[in-house]
């Protein structure tokens, strides 16, 4: 829930600050009958250029609408843009994820940590252009909204943040990625294995990048010998989904040539006796030879050059 | 159009390179619109917010942006987390800003720095914040290297201004 949203009782006048929009004010509350039903909405004019936008009362809550940041929210902001704690998370994914929750749930300490943890992350590299988008809109908010709750000028309220993030007389620090790894190693911090899309890891049922990709008709060759082994073995056993395991080679025969990657080779065909005295006729290349006429049959009288253009009209019987 | 309004005497032709170098920035047209007077009772340093308040004589269309220019130092402002060093001050997005070239004696000592601090101010009017680029005039002026850099934005920086501008045409 956000924050300060438990008891939000809004009166005309109020300064309210809505997510991702900045700081409104109330502008009026008022019933309006839509499609039949009465309802309360509140009307609230953005202070930046005077939009205005109707909500209805009930969805105040759920939209994240709140009172504006108190003068002590706005010491906890310095406090915490001071210290440093906030590490942005090196996986972009989860990091686009958590600002956007930040920048609409998260209050004006969520605004605080959009700045922060692309600030710090821009000491390691340049952020990209989406990036660098958010970080604008973040301080904006952020800006328009200490100002507010201070009643001082917007080019005030953004020189006291950036007086703690860029303190007078020392230049920003340069950072390493190994500052912003997470002890137990990247790859769990990175929490790639986990369900990013919602669905579970089974139902893709993606081939792991260790196992070479296969041929499919030798696969599938592969496959259903392993099915019907795997049938008779154990028809009890729990059909288990995805790839079955390979099989393994016999340890007493001879040790299996690697496995060779890529197209299997086309098969030869075989070769008889006669065809191997006789070398083959080199193959040319291009449009075969028309076939020529049998040679026993009379040669045709050679036709007439065919005219081209409009075929001459039919000239009318000269008796009449 | 930019309107550079001086407090104090300037040298034309430092001016006049000085609204060269402002065109080229931002691509409006920008010149001298003659000077005014520091309001009666305000001692060095000036308060800089006051300053934009009360001064008095400038005549500017409703899309112009006024630069205040001044030899004498302005009084850092105290704000909630520390004092800020202010060379200039401009409101967000508002018509006047106001800037100094203390410590430098005129335009062309500092002429770089003093530069980079106008077109900050000038976007700070055009609604550009503080930037992440150290490269960039929306950085923070009070850090060490400010004053070495060149007068110039950013790529988003100088994108955003130029829309700003566009809007503020149509």
């Amino acid at each position: 829930m956000p924050e300060g949203s438990a008891a939000l009782q809004l009166n005309v006048g109020d300064r309210v600050v809505y997510p991702n929009q900045g700081v409104c004010r109330v502008a009026a509350i008022d019933v309006k009958e839509v499609a039949g039903q009465k309802l309360t909405f509140v009307t609230m004019r953005r202070e930046e250029d005077g939009a205005v936008v109707m909500v209805p009362e009930g969805k105040i809550l759920s939209i994240g609408v709140r009172k504006v940041a108190s003068a002590a929210d706005v010491e906890e902001i310095y406090a915490f843009l001071r210290s440093d704690s906030d590490k942005a998370d090196l996986d972009w994914k989860q990091r686009a994820r958590t600002n956007l929750d930040r920048m609409t749930q998260g209050g004006i300490l969520g605004l605080a940590e959009v700045v922060k943890g692309l600030q710090v992350l821009s000491e390691l590299r340049p952020l990209p252009t989406k990036e660098r988008e958010l970080y604008d809109n973040a301080r904006h908010l952020l800006v328009s909204e200490v100002a507010a709750a201070l009643g001082t000028a917007e080019a005030n309220a953004e020189d006291s943040i950036d007086i703690v993030l860029f303190p007078p007389g020392r230049e920003r620090p340069k950072r390493t990625a190994a500052e912003f790894a997470r002890p137990g190693g990247d790859e769990e911090d990175l929490d790639l294995d986990s369900d990013l899309m919602g669905l579970e890891g089974g139902e893709l049922d993606l081939p792991s990048d260790e196992e070479p990709p296969a041929e499919p008709e030798e696969e599938a060759a592969e496959e259903g010998a392993e099915e019907e082994a795997s049938e008779e073995a154990s028809e009890d056993a729990p059909k288990k989904r995805g790839r079955p395991p390979k099989a393994k080679p016999a340890e007493e025969g001879e040790p299996a040539a690697p496995k060779k990657r890529g197209r299997p080779p086309k098969p030869k065909p075989e070769v008889t006796a006669e065809a191997a005295a006789e070398p083959a006729a080199p193959k040319k290349r291009g449009r075969p030879p028309k076939a020529k006429p049998p040679e026993s049959a009379e040669p045709a009288e050679p036709a007439a050059p065919k005219k081209r253009g409009r075929p001459p009209k039919a000239k009318p019987p000269e008796g009449e | 159009m930019i309107r550079v309004v001086t407090l104090d005497p300037f040298d034309d032709k430092q001016l006049a390179k000085f609204n060269r170098t402002l065109y080229t920035a931002f691509g409006v047209g920008s010149e001298h619109s003659g000077s005014a007077d520091v309001p009666a009772g305000m001692s060095e340093p000036l308060d800089a917010e006051k300053l934009l308040d009360e001064v008095k004589g400038i005549r500017a269309y409703k899309d112009d942006k006024v630069l205040l220019l001044t030899s004498r130092k302005l009084k850092d402002r105290e704000l909630p987390s520390g004092k800020a060093p202010t060379t200039g001050f401009a409101r967000y997005g508002k018509d006047r800003a106001v800037l100094t070239i203390a410590p430098y004696k005129d335009l062309e000592t500092g002429y770089k720095a003093i530069a980079r601090h106008a077109l900050h101010q000038l976007g700070t009017l055009w609604e550009l914040h503080h930037c992440l680029d150290p490269r960039c005039s929306m950085y923070p002026p009070w850090t060490p290297s400010f004053n070495q850099g060149d007068h110039i934005f950013c790529t988003f920086c100088r994108e955003k201004s130029e829309q700003k501008i566009r809007l503020a045409k149509s």
